[in-house]
């Protein structure tokens, strides 16, 4: 598939047709990556999803649909699915919202983003593990500062991680404080983008604040924000880090997001069929949602070209 | 557009607009500095805010157990026995090597496929768009998928609960992105250098080698850093594949060592910082690359 047939060109050639004269070799490396990290899991996983297998014995026995039966079966894992799905669009609307604002707000101030907007970057670097455990500090019901703040008010104390939804939207929370930077950073690179003169001209024309941000600036970053609209659902749905560190898939199931629960079915509890029949239904999931938003951009691009 | 353009903007479209009156000018500058001010303050106050949570980690790390569970929310007198105490109670120095050197060697490994890979996506047409998209569905699949094939795999080589590889895994998992990043920069590279470069005789190999990488070399360098920190950061690989205090990676240590029932909160505050603090002075002595780098995917 890569070394599609090339056509020798000579130097004389150069100009000829486009890309012919890249030798193959040098996607060599990337194909061997796709062999080794995309096909052979895939095919691997699927024989693991269709067999008995242990940790220690892989590849057992043919054993069909049992495996889907017992993931779907399996109380924990059905609702993680429907967790997964909300919990990547509720962060990644959030996280769009928050960081166009600050985007904007950085673009407004300066052409640059200087050292606030390095340290807005910040979140973004902190390994996500020791994101949940300063959250987890922080809102400690004996020692956080939350607790601590509202003491000080004279507010009875709170505890976010008790309860199933507070639970939930504290994670949502965590995860956008890490991650809304990246949302603002792709967002203020593509308002960079916007000409000044489109701004100027339609000033002059007399539109307003509100009127330009609508018809010149929003056109020109649209197809941006569903770019990271996309990639920020991408992310989401492999958010692991801070569930397991914050809740654990706690309290009951009520956070238990399903690359949560497929890593403990299969390194903890050491089901490997059910885990791997569990991520075969997880990613036509995750590719179904993906692609609705996917084609919606490419009818997009199409529109704009 | 600032507030006191548009506010200024009915009169300055009576005059002429190239032109407007030296004072008007002047007061216009002077409202955009008052506005660049404002703004400044407001994005200063939102940082402040953002950092909370960790500041409040700094502030734990230095209390001691019963300061902290007393409530208030700042040191009432400095308590610097967490340092030793952490450093004592889990080997943070081999557990900060671990995870630097899993880093450091998945990136040359990212890069050894990326950079040729990134080449052939910019510049072999067809052929390239298409390696593109495979590349990058790849990324759209949850890694949770290649847990257990690449468990299996990593055991039949030998090569589990090992640093090498840990460092083999994550330096395949971060190639899309430095492909995606990559690609961006060598598209800004003018085709007519290359194409000199072949008319002086020079193939496709050694023009990439002594042309185009020492014009994209601040690309290279920002790939390098974002997928550095995204191996220093990764959890989910980390916590499957490598499972003793050989190979372990510091935020496997501190998801072990917060457990349940630990109530040190200081010393869990001192974990943390030791793995947060190198990725801070990294990220603000290389801003430059960070920025460039993580918005190089925009503007395609």
């Amino acid at each position: 598939m890569t070394t599609a047939p090339t056509l020798k060109a000579g130097p004389r050639t150069v100009r000829g047709r486009s890309g012919a004269r890249v030798p193959g070799g040098l996607a060599a490396p990337a194909v061997a990556f796709l062999v080794v990290f995309a096909a052979y899991p895939l095919v691997y996983l699927i024989g693991l999803a269709f067999t008995q297998s242990t940790l220690a014995q892989p590849l057992q026995r043919w054993t069909g649909f049992d495996n889907f039966r017992s993931a779907l079966e399996s109380q924990s894992f059905t609702g993680s699915l429907w967790r997964s799905v909300l919990f990547a669009v509720l962060a990644a609307a959030v996280q769009l919202v928050l960081g166009t604002a600050l985007a904007l707000l950085l673009r407004a101030r300066a052409r640059r983003p200087g050292l606030l907007g390095t340290l807005l970057l910040l979140p973004l670097v902190t390994p996500p593990v020791m994101v949940g455990v300063a959250w987890k500090l922080l809102l400690a019901p004996v020692g956080g500062a939350l607790n601590g703040v509202l003491h000080v008010l004279g507010l009875p104390g709170v505890n976010p991680l008790g309860g199933a939804t507070s639970a939930f939207i504290t994670l949502v929370v965590i995860d956008s404080w890490q991650w809304t930077p990246f949302v603002m950073l792709l967002t203020y690179a593509a308002l960079l983008g916007v000409p000044d003169e489109l701004r100027e001209a339609a000033a002059l024309d007399g539109a307003g604040r509100r009127r330009t941000a609508r018809s010149v600036v929003l056109p020109y970053i649209e197809p941006t924000l569903l770019s990271v609209l996309l990639l920020k659902l991408v992310i989401g749905f492999k958010v692991f880090d801070i569930v397991y560190v914050v809740t654990a898939g706690g309290p009951g199931f009520s956070t238990t997001t399903s690359t949560y629960d497929i890593q403990r079915t299969a390194l903890q509890e050491f089901d490997v069929g059910a885990a791997a029949a569990g991520t075969v239904v997880f990613s036509l999931l995750i590719g179904l949602v993906t692609a609705v938003v996917a084609l919606r951009r490419k009818r997009h691009e199409e529109v704009a070209v | 557009m600032t507030t006191a353009e548009l506010e200024l903007s009915p009169s300055v479209t009576d005059t002429p607009p190239r032109a407007p009156e030296p004072g008007l000018a002047r007061a216009r500058r002077r409202g955009m500095r008052h506005h660049r001010a404002g703004l400044t303050v407001l994005l200063a106050v939102i940082v402040l805010l953002t950092a909370v949570p960790v500041l409040y980690v700094v502030t734990l790390s230095i209390r001691s157990r019963d300061d902290v569970l007393n409530g208030g929310l700042l040191p009432s007198h400095p308590f610097w026995q967490n340092w030793p105490d952490a450093f004592r109670a889990v080997d943070l120095g081999r557990y900060l090597v671990n995870s630097w050197t899993v880093a450091a060697g998945s990136v040359v490994l990212t890069l050894l496929i990326a950079v040729p890979g990134a080449y052939f996506t910019a510049r072999a047409g067809r052929r390239g768009a298409r390696l593109a998209s495979l590349v990058l569905s790849s990324y759209c699949a949850p890694p949770v998928v290649a847990i257990l094939p690449l468990f299996f795999l990593l055991r039949n080589l030998g090569l589990n609960n090992t640093l090498t590889g840990l460092a083999l895994v994550d330096g395949l998992a971060n190639v899309p992105v430095a492909i995606w990043l990559l690609d961006g920069f060598i598209r800004k590279v003018p085709r007519e250098i290359e194409e000199a470069a072949w008319l002086d005789g020079l193939g496709t190999w050694t023009s990439l080698r002594r042309i185009v990488l020492p014009l994209i070399s601040p690309g290279v360098a920002a790939a390098a850093l974002i997928c550095f920190f995204l191996s220093y950061n990764e959890f989910l690989f980390a916590l499957s594949f490598a499972q003793d205090s050989g190979s372990q990676t510091l935020p496997v240590v501190l998801s072990l060592f917060q457990g349940d029932k630990n109530v040190e909160f200081g010393q869990q505050a001192v974990v943390s910082l030791a793995g947060i603090v190198p990725v801070y002075v990294l990220a603000v002595a290389a801003q430059r690359w960070l920025v460039a780098g993580l918005s190089s995917g925009a503007v395609k």
